[in-house]
């Protein structure tokens, strides 16, 4: 029997966290189908609506195929030679004129590791400057800051395996049958079979239809949830005082602090009733083996970094960490968040987080790339783009990010674009971000190069090439280096297996990995010399001084913006099945047909007193800013809050969004803004076509 | 506990199919309505094998291992058996199933040519509306896998089984179509079918002139 197909690649997704193996099937140059590979460990032959059908994006008319430079205030099309030489000029220019620091870089979570590193190595070698971050800064920065000081080590204690292993797992804001649609299914599956679930969300998610208790907690008051959950613990004698003897610190002060955490009290502030708060921590203190999985739900606040904390305390009290079916689970957004960031693509650390204030570390970093650096750390995404307004950052170097649309504050932002002298966008289709560079580079899909993604469970998973780029469009590797060597810095790889042994040569941590040993089922770091991989983190001891965990005793405080007279709604915002975040690559695909527009979610009870009809446009005003969108009545939404993603560039849901931001990490607040709902009076127009054209004046 | 496959003693767990027991010892036992996603549902009577000391043939998939069974995977009834049935199933089709299907690999292992029994064939029936999926009513076997793999992977329970003997087949929401059911587009249901009764357009273009024409509702 003869194949179908030319020739079948065996690959990492490249939409979610989850990591799922594809197995995509290649026709005459383009794909034909995928499917879920047999042997996955995340997605043991399942993949989702995304992953096996969105790939159309790949031979999109609109793919970038050859270089662009800005003349007279149009682009056109040019040489590599040409654009790279412009680069080059620019930034020598610019570093010559304001130091190495008026330059800054954003390597792509939805890129390699390989890719991110070179583009880490980029900023750092070849101009010379820290200011270097990634957009896991405006999603689960919270989460990796705060598990590195409870825990030790930025990742998930477990795997998705302990899904299946765990009695009870607590699931709080997150929504995984749409954002994690393979986790989801996996843990509904778990949850039929007898896994007892709670779900926590201001939205009644669609799990919480398969689980025992949900906590429908107003937006932004985790923090009280979390410390009332641990206030019952702690009251009814729940604790597994061996463990926090013999593993933690910081125990006493936790249990002064929730002292006053009453169910009452908690109920008060979260909306959650008394008894329920009760309910769910005697359900999950009381099972041998409990997770937590969270998402942006908890990390996208003002103390977003806190209640990750929070929620370390929990499992710490009861014990529940470092053993099978015990795991905490951040659900990672992008496909390669976890990654971009393990892999030094922020301003403060090298590979495997480790700071640029380490002597020890930075000199073996000198020493392989023959410069010299500083100590002290670079900007973060949104210092960059205040540095930009103000005038200290004059030129950016953007790898795969549509800011302009996904960034808060999107006024804010595009001021911060236009007053750059130069910015480079190095991308796979022209996007609201690129309308204000100088030069576009076209790079390659997932699907068009090699290297390595890391998963949600630290599984670093190999990514082969099933497709070239399309026209002259390049792989990231392959771009990033020849820039680096038109500033003058020559890396010296050949492949990206060359990256990744550098990695490993400069990473105690990943010192086992390798193209060749991550091969099929891939590796969860550490990775130890001889390639034994780590499951389960913390089995014996934490990964900080004295081997013990930390508790902290952190108090709820309200979240940054709150409802009042003028703004009485809170919005909560994130993600749907058929898209995926700016929708750069799902809405180039049937997709679109799937769901073509968004919505605006509201509670029957609202609606009514609003004389709000399902399917009617209404205007939804924030401090910032405002937009229109149809809104559809729904009982998954608890009355007072509204809900909707940012899918669709035309809806430019982030002009909504102030700069309120996570404390500790400036991740911004996207899940409580004060909103206020006014019917236009006029139905739904038809859905604006949402097609190809990065829509920018809102139409 | 120990049982013996084609002669060969294998050590397996309690619990253990025979058709796991088999693949264990590297035995081939073709199967149709299997997949090793889902529970084990016994449906296809292709993975027949014959046990010593029993009076009939078992289905391989859903028969646990006893202590010291002697398994035959090769046994000449159980095989007839198992044929015979591929072969009814093939009689019912409008035309021999794409190559490339599990449906034809069965055929093909069995070595069943140009069915014997000619008799009422299935006219088609498509439903192109989703725009990835398609059905193919009139290549339906009936083996619930899509069914299956739709509540025990994804757990979307869009499909359900419908109609019986001869018009038996699937739907999805109560064709009101993928779209506007509950289906949630994963594609679980189209990645295990063994015949293409359910499969993607893409995949259509590849191998047969796919038009719009013949009994489409898209």
């Amino acid at each position: 029997m003869t194949s179908r197909f030319d020739a079948t690649t065996t690959t990492t997704c490249g939409y979610c966290g989850v990591g799922c193996r594809l197995e995509a099937h290649r026709v005459g140059g383009r794909i034909a189908s995928i499917s879920p590979a047999g042997d996955g460990p995340a997605n043991k032959g399942h993949t989702c609506v995304k992953g096996r059908f969105a790939h159309q994006f790949s031979r999109s008319r609109d793919r970038l195929t050859a270089p662009l430079v800005r003349e007279g205030g149009e682009f056109r099309l040019a040489s590599w030679e040409e654009a790279i030489g412009r680069v080059a000029d620019a930034f020598g220019r610019i570093k010559s004129e304001h130091g190495p620091d008026a330059i800054a870089g954003l390597a792509s979570s939805r890129a390699t590791n390989e890719d991110c590193y070179v583009m880490q190595r980029m900023m750092r070698a070849a101009i010379g400057t820290h200011n270097i971050d990634n957009c896991s800064r405006v999603c689960h920065s919270p989460t990796s800051f705060a598990l590195r000081k409870s825990f030790g080590l930025s990742g998930a204690t477990g795997s998705f395996d302990d899904i299946e292993a765990a009695q009870v797992a607590l699931i709080i804001g997150a929504n995984p049958t749409q954002g994690h649609p393979v986790a989801g299914a996996r843990i509904k599956q778990a949850a039929i079979k007898g896994l007892r679930l709670i779900t926590a969300d201001p939205r009644r998610i669609e799990l919480a239809d398969y689980g025992e208790l949900h906590l429908g907690m107003r937006p932004g008051t985790n923090a009280a949830l979390l410390n009332g959950l641990a206030h019952v613990v702690i009251r009814d004698d729940l604790t597994d005082h061996e463990f926090v003897a013999e593993r933690t610190e910081g125990y006493e002060a936790v249990a002064e602090l929730v002292e006053a955490y009453t169910p009452e009290s908690v109920e008060e502030i979260t909306g959650v009733p008394a008894a329920d708060v009760v309910r769910a921590a005697h359900l999950y203190a009381r099972a041998e083996r409990a997770s937590i999985l969270w998402g942006l739900g908890v990390t996208e606040h003002r103390y977003g970094s806190e209640c990750v904390r929070l929620i370390c305390n929990l499992a710490l009290l009861t014990g529940n960490v470092g053993r099978p079916g015990a795991a905490l689970l951040p659900l990672r957004g992008q496909n390669n968040v976890q990654g971009s960031s393990d892999h030094g693509a922020l301003p403060d650390t090298f590979t495997d987080y480790r700071p640029v204030s380490d002597d020890a570390v930075a000199e073996s970093f000198e020493r392989r790339w023959g410069v010299a650096m500083k100590r002290e750390r670079g900007m973060k995404i949104p210092e960059m783009f205040d540095a930009a307004v103000e005038g200290r950052l004059k030129a950016m170097y953007i790898f795969g990010e549509d800011v302009a649309q996904t960034d808060p504050n999107t006024e804010h932002v595009i001021h911060a674009l236009e007053s750059l002298d130069f910015l480079v966008c190095q991308e796979i289709f022209e996007s609201v971000t690129t309308q204000y560079a100088d030069v576009v580079l076209p790079a390659s899909s997932f699907l068009e190069k090699i290297g390595t993604f890391t998963n949600a469970e630290r599984r670093v998973q190999f990514v082969s090439a099933a497709l070239d780029p399309p026209g002259s469009a390049k792989t990231d590797f392959e771009i990033l280096t020849t820039v680096s060597g038109a500033l003058g810095h020559e890396m010296g790889y050949e492949t990206p297996s060359d990256v990744m042994d550098e990695i490993a040569e400069l990473t105690p941590r990943y010192a086992g990995i390798s193209h060749e040993r991550v091969g099929r089922g891939g590796l969860q770091w550490p990775v130890a010399p001889d390639g034994t991989d780590t499951p389960i983190l913390y089995e014996e001891r934490f990964e900080l001084p004295g081997g013990r965990a930390r508790f902290a005793p952190l108090p709820y405080k309200p979240p940054g913006d709150q409802a009042d007279d003028e703004f009485p709604f809170i919005l909560v915002t994130g993600r749907r099945l058929e898209h995926y975040n700016a929708g750069t690559m799902t809405r180039r695909t049937g997709n679109l047909e799937l769901m073509s527009s968004d919505w605006l979610e509201v509670h029957p009870d609202d609606a009514a007193a609003l004389g709000l009809e399902d399917g009617e446009t209404v205007t939804v005003r924030s401090r910032r800013g405002e937009i229109q969108l149809p809104a559809r009545v729904t009982e998954r939404i608890e009355p007072g809050h509204v809900f909707t993603a940012f899918h669709f560039p035309e809806v430019r849901t982030n002009l909504l969004i102030g700069p309120s931001a996570d404390i500790n990490t400036s991740c911004p607040e996207y899940k409580v803004v004060a909103v206020a709902i006014e019917p236009v009076g006029e139905r739904a127009r038809e859905p604006v076509s949402a097609g190809a054209e990065p829509a920018l004046s809102g139409s | 506990m120990k049982v013996e496959i084609d002669g060969q003693p294998v050590e397996v767990e309690p619990g253990t199919t025979i058709l796991e027991a088999a693949q264990a010892a590297g035995r081939h036992v073709p199967t149709l309505c299997f997949d090793d996603r889902m529970a084990p549902f016994g449906a296809c009577r292709v993975c027949m094998v014959a046990l010593e000391g029993a009076a009939a043939p078992v289905a391989a998939c859903t028969t646990p291992c006893r202590d010291d069974m002697r398994v035959h995977t090769e046994d000449e009834t159980a095989r007839r058996i198992a044929a015979a049935t591929v072969e009814l199933v093939l009689s019912e089709l409008p035309e021999p199933p794409a190559e490339h299907t599990e449906l034809a690999a069965v055929a093909r292992f069995f070595e069943i040519g140009a069915p014997r029994w000619p008799g009422e064939r299935r006219a088609p029936a498509h439903d192109r509306r989703h725009p990835y999926l398609a059905l193919q009513h009139e290549l339906c076997i009936s083996c619930g896998r899509c069914v299956r793999a739709c509540d025990e992977v994804q757990g979307a329970f869009a499909l359900t089984a419908t109609g019986r003997g001869f018009g038996s087949g699937i739907t999805a929401g109560l064709d009101a179509g993928f779209v506007d059911s509950t289906c949630v587009s994963c594609g679980a249901c189209a990645d295990t079918c063994p015949t293409d009764a359910i499969t993607e357009h893409s995949l259509l273009e590849l191998t047969t002139a796919y038009t719009d024409d013949e009994g489409g509702l898209r």
